[in-house]
């Protein structure tokens, strides 16, 4: 009995001390990650760059996504434009593979849809709360007061609110819950994107969206997952094709938490910006600006040689974090350099 | 008469499985249909990272599930950067289930690092390593240096310290009372020290659903009664010869310092396996001090026996050589659970030595603990202990 007892006892406490050793199937598998390491595991894999594919959202689509409402005429002539937002609280989103998070949403998805009107436009705007909160949406921009989305708080479980204003000024700004704790509205998802065109259109260009973001999962006030629009990591793994010598318009808007600055660095070129995006002469030319929250511009570039180029936070923490991507440049058959090569790779 | 017993027996088994049955019942019904009525509170993930080894272009996590519900496993970080790891046998653990945690990293020699651990629902679990060294690998060179320690440590003291033994015997009953007393103050000073050590142990790499504390008060107790019921069979088996007696009580208390001192090594070959100790002279002078009184306390009773130089040099083996194994397993294959495990038996069995030798001195000593030898006796051991304690 005794010896019983004690084999139990030694058994169990075996269990504990001793990692459990797998009896399965013992093959190695070799995986190539995203920082390059190369791994090979008996295990399972630990890196942002497998599974993605379930990710729910999809930041190729949001990049290049711009909602221009339903359009109508006005008496008086001008176009108005009508949007219905729809706000949520009880989603959850596998922000990064494997790793899911309560986010809030406008028409279900962080960032919120990117509005686009032209200056002078009419933007009403069915605001619906479908969350469990009370939620707003106030835009940066200029608007009469009741239009502010700060004092006018709608009721959760289907409350209602149209927001009209006439857009402008002209440029890139950001729209977010405005209910307190702010801190809290912002950080779980609930802010997009407000573009502003100029009445005789900007040039031509490739035009894209970069939300730069981030998310505490773990809510110690410090994000633990940086991305531009939302997935960390998404653009190196799925890199933004774009053409040599073709104009690339990006619209940048940083609405990260919790940390005081972001940055945008460009590799292999430099890029004209346009702070806020309210003026037609670009502020510097660079290859490095800094963000503020709800800082945001325009910048513009082209590339002349073909390759893969990164760009990413220069604040490497948010890099490592997420925050990085990548330009696929390929040759423009429209307009290709013949025969450049520079260097030697191998 | 037969049929009646067997009744009664069956009585009697029956009233000692029935309130079990009724504990079954209630788990069963816990777990099953009411257990959404009970569902309140939130259950959080939790997991440890037990231990962390740099090894080539490699920082290897043993990961465990020390919360209430099973965990999935999502990514690793190194100083709070994300990176890509590989996790072995797999990345989802159930309670108490561990893993490894495979990253590769070019760590650099004595740098801090904290490795960070995810789970699926984004909470984030870290360690701080204080500064990284080559995980150690058993090779004979490094058995031979755990081996060398362990001999400065355990056995050259614990020898050192039997060559007290001519003088302990010349001395008179009531000066033999007091160095037997000092024996005593050493002893206990060392049970409380071995109990503070797996304390720290536990508090440090113990996740908190081992309960740490109760497990080093269960030990400590099992061991000491464990050593007080073999101890008492040796003894009364040696009372058949009145020279016999001073060995078995020597034996004795050598057994209870070989426990204390496998534990003690232990400790060494682990802090010097985790790169948390610089092995310096100046440690080993402080052991080496510390250590040398152990010896005495085997001397001590045996001088009222025959002097046999064998059985002192066998006894000081006994207590001093496994702080060489303690070394080479905490080393090689440190595990804070088998580190808190065996501190604790060494405790439990040094307690037990004490009173076995308080038991003595109360057949020598008429007035016992009322004697000026014998309280003198206690208090000078543990200053002596807690002097020496100062330079480890």
């Amino acid at each position: 009995m005794i010896i019983i007892l004690v084999i139990a006892v030694m058994v169990s406490i075996s269990y504990f001390i001793f990692p459990s050793i797998s009896d399965a199937e013992l093959e190695q598998k070799i995986f190539v990650t995203h920082s390059g390491a190369i791994v090979k595991t008996t295990g399972e894999i630990l890196d942002p760059i497998y599974s993605v594919q379930t990710v729910d959202f999809d930041p190729d689509k949001f990049l290049r996504e711009f909602n221009y409402g339903r359009v109508s005429m006005l008496e008086d002539g001008r176009t108005l434009r009508e949007f219905t937002i729809i706000a949520e609280d009880d989603k959850t989103m596998e922000i990064s593979p494997g790793i899911f998070y309560n986010v809030w949403t406008f028409n279900g998805t962080v960032p919120g849809p990117t509005i686009r009107a032209t200056e002078g436009d009419i933007v009403r705007i069915k605001f619906i709360n479908n969350g469990n909160k009370q939620h707003t949406m106030h835009f940066h921009g200029i608007h009469v007061a009741e239009m502010d989305g700060v004092f006018e708080l709608v009721g959760p479980g289907g409350g209602q609110f149209t927001y009209e204003f006439e857009a402008g000024p002209v440029g890139v700004h950001p729209y977010h819950c405005h209910v307190m704790p702010l801190e809290e509205h912002i950080a779980h998802g609930l802010y997009g994107v407000f573009i502003v065109d100029p009445k005789e259109k900007r040039s031509p260009a490739d035009e894209m969206v970069m939300v730069l973001n981030g998310f505490d999962t773990d809510f110690d006030t410090e994000n633990n997952f940086y991305a531009a629009n939302s997935i960390p990591f998404y653009y190196e793994h799925h890199p933004i094709q774009i053409n040599t010598n073709q104009l690339i318009r990006v619209y940048v808007v940083n609405m990260v938490e919790f940390d005081p600055i972001n940055n945008f660095h460009l590799h292999g070129n430099l890029y004209y910006y346009y702070p806020t995006g309210t003026n037609t002469v670009p502020s510097t030319y660079t290859d490095m600006i800094t963000l503020s929250q709800t800082e945001r511009g325009i910048m513009e570039f082209q590339y002349t040689y073909p390759g893969k180029y990164l760009f990413h936070a220069h604040k490497v923490e948010f890099s490592e974090k997420g925050w990085v991507g990548i330009f696929l440049v390929k040759e423009n058959p429209e307009n290709s350099i013949q025969g450049v090569k520079y260097g030697t790779w191998e | 008469m037969e049929l009646g017993s067997k009744t009664s027996k069956g009585k009697l088994v029956a009233s000692g499985v029935i309130p079990f049955a009724f504990v079954i019942l209630l788990i069963v019904y816990l777990f099953g249909s009411s257990g959404d009525l009970l569902d309140v509170g939130v259950s959080l993930p939790e997991v440890t990272i037990e231990k962390i080894a740099f090894v080539d272009g490699e920082i290897q996590a043993t990961v465990r599930n020390t919360g209430h519900i099973p965990v999935e496993v999502v990514m690793a970080d190194v100083n709070d950067r994300i990176q890509p790891a590989a996790i072995e046998p797999d990345r989802f653990l159930n309670r108490f289930e561990t893993a490894l945690v495979r990253i590769p990293f070019e760590w650099n020699e004595s740098e801090p690092y904290t490795v960070g651990i995810t789970t699926e629902d984004g909470t984030r679990f870290e360690k701080e390593i204080k500064a990284a060294t080559q995980a150690l690998k058993p090779s004979g060179e490094l058995v031979g240096y755990f081996a060398i320690i362990g001999t400065y440590v355990g056995i050259i003291p614990v020898m050192i310290g039997l060559l007290w033994l001519p003088f302990i015997k010349r001395i008179s009953k009531a000066k033999y009372n007091f160095f037997l007393a000092i024996t005593v103050g050493l002893l206990l000073f060392l049970g409380i020290d071995a109990i503070e050590e797996a304390t720290e142990v536990s508090a440090k790499f113990l996740a908190g659903s081992f309960n740490g504390i109760l497990l080093i008060a269960t030990v400590v107790i099992l061991s000491f009664l464990g050593l007080y019921y073999s101890g008492n069979k040796l003894v009364k088996r040696a009372d058949a010869s009145p020279y016999a007696k001073p060995v078995a009580l020597g034996l004795m208390i050598a057994i209870g310092i070989g426990l204390h001192n496998f534990g003690e090594g232990l400790a060494i070959g682990a802090a010097v396996g985790l790169g948390e100790v610089a092995f310096s002279t100046f440690l080993l002078v402080g052991f080496a001090l510390h250590n040398t009184s152990e010896g005495f306390a085997i001397a001590a009773p045996m001088a009222k026996g025959k002097p046999m130089i064998g059985k002192l040099v066998g006894m000081g083996l006994i207590a001093g050589a496994p702080a060489i194994f303690g070394a080479w397993i905490g080393g090689f294959a440190y595990s804070p659970f088998t580190s808190i495990v065996f501190l604790s038996i060494g405790s439990g069995a040094i307690f037990q030595v004490a009173v076995a030798i308080l038991g003595w001195i109360r057949k020598e000593d008429d007035k016992f603990l009322a004697s000026a030898s014998v309280v003198a006796g206690i208090a000078a051991g543990m200053l002596i202990m807690y002097i020496t304690s100062i330079l480890v």
